[in-house]
């Protein structure tokens, strides 16, 4: 896949505009506004959330009931232009029927009017980067899940598009091919497309995102990097973990500082787990504290990360 | 660009439906619904052999000729015929206790003559005339009009039709065509000629097949001209273009399509009985304009029935043409724009 060129800034964003989608009375999403940057992006909800809805609405599989979207400057309306630059691979786990794996692909390529030979050369392409070759000439139906995975992998990122849309690709996949996918996505994201990937497997999101939408019940409950999010949940104290030689000395200078809610020491007696509810004061503290006489060896944040923010943001409010 | 890209597009999604429509499991019954008839005349083709051979055969053992068979008439005794015409190849009595009643059968090797008489005075002459050509073409011709037409084609392109996209939406595939760089009336387009192509070569071969099994037993008398053959295989195309224009719009639009579909059958059905100007709101209409034997339709139908049709000019065939096709891309211009809004929501399908 060729290194992507950047576009100009306004046509560099997925952007939604309050937009809502109803499906009779039951809602899919609800007053999204949105800005996605190019980098693999998450999207990150419970079931129901709305994770689906958003990612149709951007392929135009459905339609908004209010507001406007657009992917790099072009409507989903204009389904002759948006696929040009967008490939999705759908949650839908059916395929048209009595198609081999390379059939799938090569058939769907024709629809772009490409040529035989252009279609051949871009389905094989497609098939050795998701490690299908040996499976291609096999029918799809009689695919195991992580291998239908795979090959809608394929027909998505075949076209060589700039935005990547992936429905909880992640599926069915063994740890191996599960290890080469997310390397795939983060070589796609550093190329400069916008990859944006539904999982609810919170640390693979952790490991692969560049920023995370958290969705619930319809609405975006947050969006951004996930140390940005974190740092906006204040209600939650930050928590950092601290390894040093002297803990219980360390324990009581932090609480010196108002912002120090809590300070536990490590069951191994090398170190401490300190919640604060201003961390670039703590942080500030640490470099003071350090230059007195505690050898600090490692500062690491232990609540910024996926988990931690879907677990202050959703887990208390479904469990409200 | 623009249109050879649209051409290039077409091809795909034609190419991807050729298979589905032609060999599909679930379009199967199809096949039977085009089958059926040519069996039929098949069958009739080999009954008439039959009887012609047998008739024959008779004649041979007991031979009149046709002109001494015309010349009777009722109220000849018994005796009278029997001296003109000979023995009779078959005589059925029915002794009653007022009255007896005899049946003699006579041939010239074409026709069966039946000779009924009450006692001993002939009442009734009945002509069995098998095989005339005339006659047989207005039946083929009442045949392909009311059975052919109004239920084969229809339900055929039913088949056809409506599982170019309803029987994706079934499959949850269809979104499969939306994630492509492709106008949707390009893919309504493509899929439209997917399933005309099945359905005019599936039916098309059916007409030409019943034609040449109808044709069988008058030899070299049934022309490929005498048998409008060129105008049946014609209409017969054009019934599959219409009714399929209809039918994939039913599909595409209407999340149960027997709905419209019942509807269509119920309006093209009543289309015998309804008024001159709305008789013309309908493919069947235009359809038997184009047909090239007129079957009276209030033939052995019921009195009462026969006095509620109502008869309409049959359009001059360029006009029918040219209306049918002018429907037909109506629907499709509608059809186009309507999947411009299409929505895939398997599960509420």
């Amino acid at each position: 896949m060729s290194q992507v060129s950047p576009p100009p800034i306004e046509q560099s964003l997925i952007t939604f505009d309050n937009v809502s989608r109803f499906y009779g009375e039951v809602l899919g999403v609800n007053r999204v506004t949105l800005s996605i940057p190019p980098g693999i992006t998450s999207l990150v909800g419970p079931n129901g959330s709305g994770k689906t809805t958003l990612m149709n609405l951007m392929t135009a599989l459905v339609r908004p009931t209010r507001g406007s979207i657009s992917i790099l400057g072009i409507s989903p309306d204009e389904p002759e232009n948006l696929f040009q630059i967008l490939g999705y691979s759908t949650q839908f786990d059916a395929f048209p029927k009595g198609l081999t794996g390379f059939q799938f692909l090569y058939s769907f390529l024709r629809l772009f009017g490409k040529t035989h030979a252009e279609c051949e050369k871009l389905a094989w392409k497609a098939i050795e980067r998701v490690n299908l070759v040996e499976a291609a000439h096999r029918k799809v139906a009689g695919y195991s899940k992580g291998m239908r995975q795979r090959i809608k992998l394929a027909q998505a990122i075949a076209h060589d598009p700039r935005v990547l849309v992936l429905d909880e690709p992640l599926n069915g996949l063994d740890p191996l091919v599960r290890a080469e996918t997310i390397a795939l996505f983060r070589q796609l994201g550093n190329e400069g497309r916008h990859v944006i990937v539904s999982s609810h497997i919170l640390h693979e999101v952790d490991m692969i995102s560049d920023q995370v939408i958290l969705l619930s019940n319809g609405y975006v409950v947050a969006e951004g990097k996930i140390s940005g999010v974190r740092s906006e949940i204040s209600e939650h104290p930050m928590q950092v973990l601290i390894r040093c030689d002297k803990p219980a000395a360390l324990a009581a200078k932090v609480f010196e500082q108002d912002s120090v809610v809590e300070a536990r020491l490590h069951a191994d007696g090398g170190g401490l787990l300190v919640k604060t509810r201003d961390a670039d004061r703590f942080y500030k503290l640490l470099n003071h504290i350090a230059l007195n006489g505690i050898e600090i060896e490692t500062v690491a944040p232990a609540d910024d990360n996926v988990n931690s923010v879907y677990e202050y943001l959703i887990g208390e409010e479904s469990s409200k | 660009m623009t249109w050879s890209l649209w051409l290039a597009q077409i091809q795909a999604v034609v190419r991807l439906e050729m298979k589905k429509t032609f060999f599909s499991r679930r379009g199967f019954w199809v096949y039977l619904l085009a089958l059926a008839p040519v069996l039929v005349f098949a069958g009739r083709a080999f009954d008439l052999a039959r009887n012609r051979q047998y008739l024959q055969e008779v004649a041979d053992g007991h031979s009149v000729s046709t002109v001494a068979l015309e010349s009777i008439h009722t109220g000849m005794t018994r005796q009278e015929v029997e001296e003109k015409l000979g023995e009779p190849y078959s005589r059925r009595v029915f002794e009653g206790r007022r009255n007896s009643r005899s049946w003699l059968s006579y041939t010239d090797g074409t026709s069966t003559y039946v000779f009924v008489f009450d006692g001993d005075e002939l009442r009734g002459i009945t002509v069995r005339d098998r095989g005339n050509f005339q006659d047989d073409s207005l039946i083929y011709a009442t045949f392909f009009q009311f059975f052919y037409l109004r239920l084969l084609i229809f339900f055929g392109c039913v088949g056809i039709f409506v599982n170019l996209f309803r029987g994706e939406m079934a499959n949850k595939s269809l979104h499969f065509y939306l994630l492509a760089p492709m106008r949707r009336e390009v893919l309504v387009a493509g899929k439209f000629l997917a399933g005309l192509i099945a359905a005019t070569v599936i039916f098309c071969t059916s007409t030409a097949l019943q034609l040449w099994m109808f044709a069988i037993p008058f030899g070299s008398a049934a022309t490929f001209e005498k048998l409008h053959a060129a105008s049946y295989i014609g209409v017969t195309a054009l019934a599959c273009l219409g009714y399929g224009a209809v039918f994939l719009a039913a599909g595409l639009l209407a999340v149960n399509p027997m709905l419209p579909v019942a509807g269509v059958l119920l309006w093209e059905g009543a289309n015998l009985f309804l008024p001159a100007a709305l008789k013309k709101i309908s493919i069947i209409f235009y359809l038997q304009s184009l047909c090239p034997v007129l079957a009276p339709p209030e033939k052995d139908m019921n009195p009462l029935l026969a006095l509620l049709i109502s008869s309409a000019e049959p359009t001059r065939a360029p006009l029918a043409i040219a209306g049918l096709l002018a429907v037909t891309a109506l629907i499709l211009v509608w059809a186009g724009f309507r999947a411009r809004k299409l929505e895939i929501s398997y599960s509420s399908d």
